[in-house]
């Protein structure tokens, strides 16, 4: 049976070129319309040392990296051990590995999780990369012909792919890599075809964008407008401020690289102040040093874009995988009560649309947003359509002539919003503060201040909430089972709840985009119109589930919990399997209830 | 029928916001503020286009009595908060101020950096070797053996001298100031601001609270100013002025005209990325995400 949807994942050494060959196939893929996602995974080595590269491949849209291996490319059987575990293969995977690897699999003494129903073929890369492009080196050109070949993915494009990334070398080096390439092809036709069934089936269509969560994120903030970045570089947020240190300056922005993140917070709070939107992009560790002026810019009233892209925690923690357990430290992290939002992107696409969102809200409510991305949606390059890319932007309310005359820079509000000037200004002259102030903006330590002006700074929050809550619904609004879940495991959940569809199950699912100020109306429909629940998330102490309780009235009973550990990227089938459970204990119930 | 020239259009009383100081009777930061009044009118200065912004401790509150934009932030992270500023708004007049344990124990990191990139503002550090908001602690600028509340046996720590620390980490213009001489001061203060690149200004400014009465006296004896064939781009010479124990030198220590600030060096890579190209839109920056082949 031809297949709409494949994924390969290819494991070996640093110098292996596994992430080029992953890049070549996605870029080939995107150019003739196809539907990619691409998911790197490397050891904590700078250079060298195992890496590996998935990329999943359909001619319909996809929404989670695949669950299972299709494809499985080892160069060195030593390094696909270190992901045992990470990587698993479907009962019928295709294995195609290193002949003379130096440490044959029999050796390694260990159960590599490969069933029984898995096809090997053995391949002489090294041999033929050497024979063909006349350096070992070209192994990876030559399991593009090989894959192209047997599993119909486009050979021009990987073609031009290749050309494309030699374009700046000798003639010689692109002319050798597409002979390798064609002794790829040739090795494939020499296996008379055996895997014909397999073979990819998909109308080519128009090229795609291919891009990451953080280009996304970047991308996004330039289209609202920001013109200064201050930042500290942090896995796995770096791609952020490399991509704004060519780009800001080309848009008449400016970008500075501080000396630590307090630096950077501090940097982007003067810069918004100064009446330029600024934004800063850091990860968990960095958040943390950020808190204390998280709570300056809440207490100053300065509109401020932090990008959190999470990594497994606490402390260093796995700086270079995914978890989402910073939704705490963004939620309540800062002393004193620190009116803030929290936005979570869902995937690439809405990674764009979050930083928009994220400047219009800081601008409109004058709060620091907290954009909480993820490892797994900010490294990982997928297709997107072009169309979908655009967000209406919002600016700063400046005060009108009159209200100039007798400036107070922290007027008491009915929606707690008070007009803000900027360094320029005639007559608008303040003097902000951290201290508690009065509606001029002088310090004060009057009880009857502070109470009134905590309760200016969180009415603000109510606009937001009722502005800018933004959530994805899936599945049917009254539905058996509904799965509450944030950020990115919506793909995995996106597609469980799909299948279960299509096979005539009741499941919905609920993705919120704004978790805080938490839109409990939107929350409580979506509980109301389902029978069982099942939170998922990827924080081991449960964060996200702790915090819906708290706003939440979730029925006893009725309310499951799929949780771990981050480390490894949530699968459809973890959460098919959740939910069968709960299927089916929800189908006893009703039995009994009869 | 005005006959008011541009030179008086801002009198040093018209920088002052109105609201007291919360200082000590005596305070040596007083000094600095008249200071920084008359410097400014001096130099005839817009408000509107000023922000001045501060750190925590007695000397940041500063801001607050100062009728320009002003930001009082957090301990430590008055450089921060300037270079945010300065960066996004090259065209605003930026000066930061604070005390000795604000810009060199929690924010010495930001001293070293914003020296070393030569931002284009001016930092005016008020030293009273002492902690005087949190009732008299020890400080990184108190001498060794001096016993405060926190050093009840004496400081056990060598000090740090502010302006050789300005000096080594690339400050382009350093001087020391002393609160009780407000007419050499708003000098040195109206030469800061107008200096292209990080301008240092260190102040000596006791406290009569946590440092004793006798300090003004001691120090007047001690007071002298550096001599005219001083030269002030040589670091090696602005360096012998510097851990002087038996006198206290005022004036321009160091002095270099030809660094290009960060400001510069920002507008140039500007100049560069751009090559007078208008800014791409959104469309234009999304297309180079597809695939290039």
């Amino acid at each position: 049976m031809p297949m709409t949807d494949l994924t390969f994942a290819m494991v070996g050494s640093g110098g292996d070129g596994v992430v080029t060959m992953g890049d070549m196939m996605a870029q080939a893929g995107a150019s003739v319309g196809l539907h990619v996602m691409k998911v790197e995974a490397y050891g904590p080595q700078i250079r060298g040392g195992e890496s590996s590269c998935t990329v999943r491949i359909s001619g319909a849209p996809i929404f989670a990296q695949g669950d299972f291996i299709d494809v499985l490319v080892v160069f060195n059987w030593a390094d696909f051990r270190r992901f045992r575990g990470e990587m698993v293969t479907a009962p019928n995977a295709v294995i195609l590995y290193e002949e003379s690897d130096p440490t044959p699999r029999e050796q390694l003494e260990m159960d590599l999780g490969i069933g029984a129903g898995a096809r090997w073929i053995p391949v002489p890369f090294v041999k033929l990369a050497k024979e063909s492009a006349g350096t070992a080196l070209a192994k990876n050109i030559v399991t593009l012909g090989l894959l192209g070949e047997l599993f119909n993915l486009p050979q021009d494009a990987l073609k031009r792919a290749i050309s494309a990334r030699f374009a700046k070398k000798k003639k010689e080096v692109v002319e050798s890599n597409l002979q390798g390439f064609a002794a790829g092809v040739e090795f494939a036709a020499s296996l008379n075809g055996r895997l014909n069934d397999r073979a990819l089936e998909y109308t080519p269509g128009e090229p795609m964008l291919l891009m990451s969560g953080n280009e996304a994120s970047a991308v996004g903030a330039l289209h609202a407008g920001c013109r200064f970045f201050a930042g500290y570089p942090i896995t796995p947020s770096s791609e952020i401020l490399h991509y704004l240190s060519e780009v800001m300056p080309r848009m008449g922005g400016y970008l500075v690289q501080t000396e630590d993140e307090l630096a950077a917070i501090g940097a982007v709070i003067g810069g918004s102040f100064a009446g330029v939107k600024s934004m800063t992009a850091t990860s968990g560790p960095g958040l943390a040093l950020m808190t204390e002026m998280l709570g300056l810019a809440a207490m100053a009233e300065v509109p401020a874009v932090i990008i959190d892209v999470q990594r497994g925690g606490p402390s260093t923690g796995l700086p270079t995988k995914s978890e989402q357990a910073d939704l705490w430290q963004a939620l309540w992290g800062s002393h004193g009560d620190a009116p803030r939002v929290v936005l979570a992107p869902a995937d690439v696409e809405d990674c764009f649309h979050a930083s928009v969102a994220a400047f219009n809200i800081a601008e409109e409510a004058q709060v620091p947003v907290i954009v909480l991305s993820d490892q797994f949606i900010a490294q990982r390059r997928e297709t997107l359509s072009m169309l979908t890319l655009d967000h209406e932007v919002v600016g700063r309310q400046v005060p009108s002539a009159g209200e100039l005359r007798d400036y107070r820079r922290y007027k008491d509000t009915t929606s707690g919003v008070s007009p803000m000037t900027w360094p320029g200004m005639k007559g608008g002259e303040y003097q902000t503060n951290g201290l508690e102030h009065d509606e001029v903006g002088q310090p004060s330590s009057m009880y009857i201040v502070h109470e009134k002006m905590n309760a200016k700074r969180y009415r603000k929050l109510r606009l937001v909430r009722d502005k800018y809550s933004f959530f994805r619904h899936y599945g049917p609004a009254e539905a058996d089972v509904g799965i509450i879940c944030w950020g990115s495991s919506k793909g995995p959940v996106k597609e469980a709840v799909m299948r279960a569809n299509g096979r005539g199950e009741k499941v919905s699912a609920f993705v919120p985009q704004l978790l805080y100020p938490f839109p409990a109306h939107d929350f409580q429909r979506f509980v109301r119109g389902v029978k069982d629940i099942i939170v998922v998330e990827l924080s081991y102490s449960a964060q996200f589930y702790k915090y819906l309780q708290t706003f939440l009235d979730l029925p006893d009973g009725h309310t499951f919990l799929f949780k771990r550990s981050g480390g490894k990227n949530l699968t459809v089938a973890e959460v098919e399997d959740k939910l069968a459970k709960v299927m089916e204990m929800g189908a006893l119930r009703r039995e009994v209830l009869v | 029928m005005s006959t008011t020239t541009v030179e008086t259009k801002f009198k040093p009383g018209d920088y002052k916001s109105g609201l007291g100081p919360v200082w000590c009777p005596g305070c040596g930061d007083f000094g600095v503020l008249n200071a920084l009044y008359r410097a400014l009118s001096q130099l005839q200065i817009e408000p509107w286009n000023t922000v001045i912004l501060s750190g925590i401790g007695c000397s940041s509150r500063l801001p607050g009595y100062v009728k320009t934009y002003g930001f009082n932030g957090v301990h430590g992270r008055a450089l921060p908060l300037a270079t945010g500023v300065k960066v996004a708004r090259p065209d605003l007049t930026v000066i930061a101020v604070g005390g000795d344990g604000d810009g060199l124990a929690i924010g010495g990191n930001h001293l070293m950096h914003s020296a070393r990139r030569n931002l284009d503002v001016t930092y005016i550090l008020m030293d009273n070797e002492i902690y005087g908001l949190t009732k008299g602690q020890v400080a990184p600028t108190t001498p060794t053996g001096d016993k405060t509340k926190s050093t009840f046996w004496g400081n056990p720590e060598p000090s740090v001298d502010p302006c050789e620390l300005a000096i080594s980490t690339g400050a382009s213009w350093v001087a020391r100031g002393f609160s009780g001489d407000v007419k050499f001061l708003t000098e040195l203060t109206a030469r800061a601001i107008s200096h292209r690149g990080f301008s240092f200004l260190n102040v000596i400014s006791p406290c009569v609270t946590w440092r004793g009465d006798d300090q003004y006296r001691e120090l007047k004896q001690k007071l002298q100013y550096v001599p005219e064939d001083h030269e002030a781009s040589s670091r090696r010479a602005a360096v012998a002025y510097t851990r002087e124990k038996d006198v206290l030198t005022t004036g321009i220590l160091y002095h270099v005209h030809d660094q290009p600030s960060l400001v510069d060096r920002l507008e140039e890579v500007k100049q560069r990325a751009s090559g007078g190209r208008p800014e791409p839109t959104t469309r234009e920056l999304l297309e180079r995400f597809f695939p290039n082949l």
